[in-house]
């Protein structure tokens, strides 16, 4: 994937900025939530403890993402467009909803629910091959629960 | 001794036992999410009511045949299989997006028939003097192993050091969530006791590589709903010379491989990556890598392969398993009345050799199968993405869901699915994450236990020869890649 379109900088954030931001953000809130997080119990022992190699990664991700944050704003950066962002959401979307479902609908309904909007998202139109999604969960939920004995939902 | 193991082989039932293992190995392998361990543990009812030599010749031939049959899927569809072939899936599906996955696939298939070849030797020349090696690896000398596998990623997987550092780092915080390996304390766990065994490596797999796929194609899709392009299906044959140029690349693959599948706990999946990215350094042409070099599919391939005859020293040397796999193995070996251990080659030497010779010669149904296989799934590549990939998203959910039963893993699934998207739009390169995330929680475990032996003394890290020798390696690592920079800067 090439990093190239119109975004860049502070003033344009494109995906590298976002994903970058979002990474540092992440490590500062685990560095400040590490010790509510993770309980210590000291018996003595000499060496690291729980809180050692996590609180070590932590920092050095901390600082290296920082780093990568301020060479980035430099770079030119892939840019946001918002309509193909907004199917990637759909797709995410719907996936979120097939598995909070799926323990009441069962395996087959929300993963066939979720293969065809998949389906539509990447521009599928025709009523037959949106059949597709519905034959191929069919297939998995079949072979998985008894061929495999996979206790689907 | 051989002879009489061979003599052993001459028998329909181990032949039949062979095809069938191998045949459903690959068929189960190639489904995302049911490993090795999974095809294995399904067959090994079956072997009951079998002789010795055949049931355990059926569970390696399925051992071998889901190690490749994970590649399959890795090319064809960018779904690893297994976790071993996600560093395959890299060059081998750019491959088969410019319709040379059958070429990709072959250079797959005589990639791990040469490891396979090449562990099987290395096993039965060996097995015990290498078992014993693997004894003296305590926690400080695994330490410095898996951190100079942990360099080797970041200083010669190509591109940024600075962010295949960051992938690591990320890999490795996210292998800090679940319980403590050494007081089984709850680390960002949110109190929840789903976050106790922390994350999966399958579902984050499928996530990474699967679904950021799907999300990718959604992101990357044009407005006109028109059939995509798909590329004409070119000529599958791969020469005799092309795989001669790459010997060098093969023979050291298998000997990582089968040297890393000794040492218990490391598994296939590092090797693979740590074979790609020496293929990566050496080759003249670095720059294809990534973007469908043949050598790229080759090198993971013969690693990943060459790791089942490796795990197999220690496991039947002394009845020590690597990993899981191993440990399904040596379960079914004892079944079958093959108590691993120093005197299992003193007790039952002719049933060991003639397992060995069946490994060594199941390369030539593995290559006959796999030539079968193809002709099939080949056309895979074909399909047009609208229609393949609603496919990966139901084979996605149910790959998650399979591993443990959990839906839990398809939530963990689809947040790796979201930052997969999010780091490979962003540049940043998956592998290191993958290697920090198996590499991280047994590093700190070694880590700590050789400092808790210590009594929190850093001399430990420089106590055997072992470890000087490893100490030394990381050294030379650092001071290579500080020359090859420098070098750089200055041309």
């Amino acid at each position: 994937m090439s990093v190239k379109g119109f975004g860049g900088g502070l003033a344009r954030p494109g995906f590298r900025t976002l994903t970058t931001g979002l990474l540092l953000a992440a490590a500062l809130w685990a560095l400040y939530a590490l010790d509510s997080q993770i309980q210590v119990f000291s018996f003595g022992d000499a060496g690291p403890d729980a809180r050692s190699f996590p609180r070590l990664v932590l920092w050095l991700l901390a600082a290296v993402v920082a780093l990568r944050l301020v060479l980035s704003l430099r770079r030119e950066d892939d840019a946001f467009r918002l309509r193909p962002l907004g199917r990637v959401l759909a797709v995410v979307a719907v996936t979120i909803l097939a598995l909070w479902l799926m323990p009441s609908v069962g395996f087959f309904a929300g993963a066939a629910g979720a293969g065809i909007v998949v389906s539509l998202v990447l521009g599928e139109r025709n009523p037959l091959m949106l059949g597709l999604p519905l034959v191929v969960a069919a297939i998995v939920a079949f072979g998985g629960q008894h061929g495999l004995n996979i206790p689907l939902p | 001794m051989l002879v009489d193991a061979f003599l052993e082989l001459l028998n329909l039932w181990v032949l039949v036992a062979a095809v069938v293992g191998i045949a459903s190995g690959v068929i189960i392998g190639a489904i995302p999410g049911l490993g090795p361990t999974m095809a294995i543990a399904l067959l090994i009812p079956v072997t009951f009511s079998m002789d010795s030599i055949p049931a355990i010749i059926l569970l390696l031939g399925v051992y071998q045949g889901a190690i490749f049959g994970g590649s399959i899927s890795a090319v064809l569809l960018n779904v690893p299989g297994t976790p071993s072939s996600a560093a395959t899936a890299i060059d081998g599906f750019a491959m088969a997006r410019r319709g040379e996955g059958g070429r990709a696939l072959r250079f797959a298939l005589y990639a791990s028939v040469a490891g396979n070849i090449f562990s099987c030797l290395v096993l039965m020349a060996l097995a015990e003097p290498l078992a014993r090696f693997a004894l003296d690896f305590g926690p400080a000398e695994m330490a410095l192993l898996m951190l100079f596998a942990l360099l080797v990623i970041v200083l010669f997987g190509g591109g940024s050091k600075l962010d295949a550092l960051i992938m690591v780092l990320v890999g490795a915080c996210a292998g800090v969530v679940g319980l403590d390996p050494i007081s089984g304390t709850p680390r960002f766990t949110f109190g929840s006791f789903a976050f106790d065994n922390g994350f999966q490596l399958i579902p984050v797999l499928i996530g990474l590589f699967a679904m950021s796929e799907v999300l990718l194609q959604a992101f990357d899709r044009d407005h006109d709903v028109s059939d995509a392009e798909v590329p004409p299906l070119k000529a599958s044959v791969v020469r005799f010379v092309e795989l001669w140029r790459m010997r060098i690349t093969l023979l050291l693959s298998s000997v990582i491989g089968t040297f890393v599948g000794i040492l218990p706990g490391i598994g296939s999946t590092v090797p693979a990556f740590m074979s790609y990215n020496l293929a990566r350094s050496r080759s003249a042409a670095p720059e294809s890598f990534g973007k469908g070099a043949p050598e790229g599919v080759a090198a993971p391939e013969a690693a990943n392969n060459a790791v089942t005859g490796g795990a197999l020293v220690p496991t039947l040397a002394l009845g020590i398993p690597g990993d899981a796999v191993t440990a399904v193995i040596l379960g079914a070996f004892m079944l079958h009345g093959l108590a691993p251990g120093p005197f299992l080659f003193r007790d039952h030497g002719l049933e060991v050799y003639a397992i060995f010779e069946a490994l060594l010669l199941s390369s030539i149904p593995t290559v006959i199968l796999g030539l079968l296989f193809f002709r099939v799934a080949i056309h895979v590549t074909r399909i047009q993405p609208r229609h393949l990939l609603p496919a990966i998203t139901i084979l996605a959910v149910f790959g998650a869901f399979s591993v443990n039963n959990s839906l839990f893993d398809v939530w963990v699934m689809l947040g790796a699915g979201v930052l997969g998207f999010l780091f490979r739009r962003s540049s940043f390169p998956l592998p290191p994450l993958l290697i920090g995330l198996i590499l991280g929680a047994p590093f700190e475990q070694s880590l700590r236990q050789a400092l808790l032996t210590s009594g929190g003394g850093y001399d430990i890290f420089f106590g055997s020869p072992i470890t000087i020798g490893l100490a030394g390696l990381i050294a030379l690592s650092l001071a290579i890649s500080l020359a090859l920079n420098l070098r750089k800067a200055r041309a």
